[in-house]
């Protein structure tokens, strides 16, 4: 009796835990700018389901009909970043987050061992190494280290002779020379930004207004949904605006969970993002997202997403906030981890990719079919986007569950050529034309 | 030479390990409670934290204490004869299952790692250990099972 009664429970319990989660869906209903969002779905198990990182042996990305790929750049140690210079140099920005802090529940230690499993096990460096083309081929001839000894750096920006680095707690300026290959003045504090000791989100992309007067920053929060308490959300998930000449600074747009790849619209002007939105509602919520930014507006996070949908997981609840939350324009899909964004000016690249977007998808843990993983084009139309995504660089899963490696920054170098950042695969990867 | 009372088998001189491994996991799961009905009128994560931790802890001592006590059951025909040893068992076998429950629902992120199931599993494991705890006193007050004889009843 004992045992059949403990049995069944058994069974109960197991079915409960694997056999409640939602099928996912066609990611391609969560793509554009009217995402398809079921009902919210709270698991018992959240899936951890992070691609096992094998390494690229000589094998490359596979790129869309009339694109080639190269390698620009291998060997490297956590490249996550990718700026080009005005004279052609290319800098590889090598990076890894802060160690995690002590943990604060169970669930810490579990998260802290997938976060250590979806990464390459070679220790990331913290440094910007520079790359130059001396014979116009394209792929670099010479490598040097630009800057050392830096604290998870990620966004880097030129603004006339001033270099400025986005490290994980301060926005650092370095004077820079046309053709320096190596920078050894020590840089000048512009303006701390929300750090340690948590630090869940570390990765603070950066760009420059248009016109050079301000700095824009992005900021992630310091959790999926405000678990480590609302006093850690201080600052965060917000794009910062900070004064060049006077390092003060101010919220420029909030609810932005992990706001990436800030870039102004070539047309418009307008600022643009690529944003991780939250997890743990089920495989096919919350679709992260491509949008414009408007000057004060909100997005959502933590209250609500995608606009008016509200998550019941934020107490105290506000909904004076989430009456003014703002639709973001275009859906990437669900956890596809978009991080690198570039609107693409060149002329290499055939024409079907002029003056759209190419966004950079590090790929999902937390659904159990994998999603993102590879780079995408959308496409633009007056400074809008319109239609569907179309792969364009793809080729990082391997084995249906298996990564190669893991897209992340984006930039166009002199040429017009497209340079992916592969954190995973220890790789700078190099787009252009199949036949010049 | 058998004693006249309900013998524990799973012991160390004469002293049962049971009883001495399943304070843990009721005081755990009592504080739960007590920390899951703060976190609900705070919603301050500290508390919620502090529920995930005692889950855990508990529910890995239950383990043990659980083992403890099956040896028990099965070691002595005398212990599986009472009424209070089975509703002891099945009861707190629900606790221990209902706990891991728990302990899963408080993996979730934030207010709903609590309300509404955390806290009513909370609740409903507090009582279930009320029953089973009274049944469980019984067994030893009562019918002194692990008991060793006194002096006189030795024959």
């Amino acid at each position: 009796m004992m045992s059949a009664r403990s049995g069944a429970w058994g069974v109960a319990v197991m079915l409960l835990l694997t056999g409640c989660g939602p099928k996912p869906i066609d990611p391609r209903r969560q793509v554009g700018p009217e995402p398809y969002l079921p009902p919210i779905h709270q698991y018992l198990l959240p899936p951890m389901h992070v691609a096992k990182i094998v390494g690229w042996n000589g094998a490359t990305p596979t790129a869309a009909a009339g694109l080639k790929v190269q390698a620009f750049a291998t060997g490297l140690a956590g490249p996550r970043s990718v700026y080009v210079l005005p004279n052609g140099d290319v800098l590889v920005v090598e990076s890894g987050g802060p160690p995690p802090p002590s943990p604060s529940r169970p669930k810490d230690i579990v998260m802290n061992w997938v976060e250590k499993m979806s990464h390459s096990h070679a220790k990331p460096g913290q440094r910007i190494l520079l790359f130059r083309d001396t014979n116009g081929d394209g792929l670099p001839d010479d490598k040097t280290v630009f800057i050392d000894h830096l604290k998870s750096p990620f966004g880097v920006v030129l603004v006339g002779s001033d270099l400025y680095v986005a490290n994980t707690d301060a926005v650092v300026r370095y004077p820079y020379t046309t053709g320096e290959t190596r920078i050894t003045a020590a840089g000048t504090k512009l303006c701390d930004l929300p750090g340690g000791p948590i630090d869940h989100h570390w990765t603070k992309s950066l760009t420059a207004s248009p016109d050079g007067t301000k700095l824009y920053a992005g900021v992630g929060s310091n959790s999926n949904i405000t678990e480590n308490g609302l006093q850690a959300e201080l600052g965060r998930a917000s794009v910062w605006e900070i004064d060049r000449a006077t390092g003060s600074h101010r919220e420029y747009a909030t609810g932005l969970r992990n706001p990436n790849g800030l870039q102004f619209e070539p047309q418009t002007q307008r600022l643009w993002v690529v944003v991780n939105e939250r997890d743990e509602l089920g495989p096919d919520l919350v679709p992260d997202y491509l949008t414009s930014v408007k000057d004060g507006g909100f997005y959502g996070w933590p209250y609500s997403y995608y606009g008016q949908h509200t998550d019941p997981r934020v107490k105290p609840e506000r909904p004076d906030l989430v009456s003014q939350a703002i639709v973001p324009d275009y859906a990437l899909s669900s956890h596809v981890a978009p991080l690198g964004l570039v609107f693409y000016t060149g002329t290499n690249l055939p024409a079907h990719y002029r003056g759209g977007a190419f966004v950079g998808e590090h790929g999902s843990w937390n659904r159990t079919t994998l999603n993102g993983y590879k780079v995408v084009y959308v496409p633009f139309q007056n400074g809008h986007p319109v239609g569907a995504a179309e792969d364009v660089v793809t080729g990082f899963l391997v084995d249906g569950d298996k990564a190669r490696g893991r897209p992340v920054g984006l930039a166009m170098d002199s040429q017009g050529g497209l340079l992916i950042a592969d954190d995973a695969g220890n790789s700078v990867w190099r787009v252009s034309a199949a036949s010049p | 030479m058998l004693s006249p009372n309900p013998r524990s088998t799973a012991s160390i001189a004469g002293h049962p390990l049971h009883v001495m491994l399943v304070p843990i996991p009721v005081v755990c799961f009592i504080a739960t409670l007590i920390t899951d009905i703060v976190y609900s009128q705070t919603a301050k994560m500290l508390w919620s934290d502090m529920s995930a931790w005692l889950l855990v802890v508990g529910v890995l001592v239950s383990f043990l204490a659980a083992a403890a006590g099956l040896v028990d059951f099965f070691g002595d025909r005398r212990i599986r004869e009472l009424r209070a040893a089975w509703i002891h068992a099945l009861g707190n076998v629900t606790v221990v299952m209902l706990s891991i429950f728990n302990m899963l629902i408080h993996t979730r992120d934030a207010y709903t790692s609590v309300v509404p199931t955390g806290l009513i599993l909370s609740a409903i494991v507090v009582l279930l250990l009320l029953v089973t705890g009274w049944n469980g006193w019984s067994m030893v007050y009562r019918h002194r099972v692990g008991v060793l004889p006194s002096r006189e009843e030795v024959p």
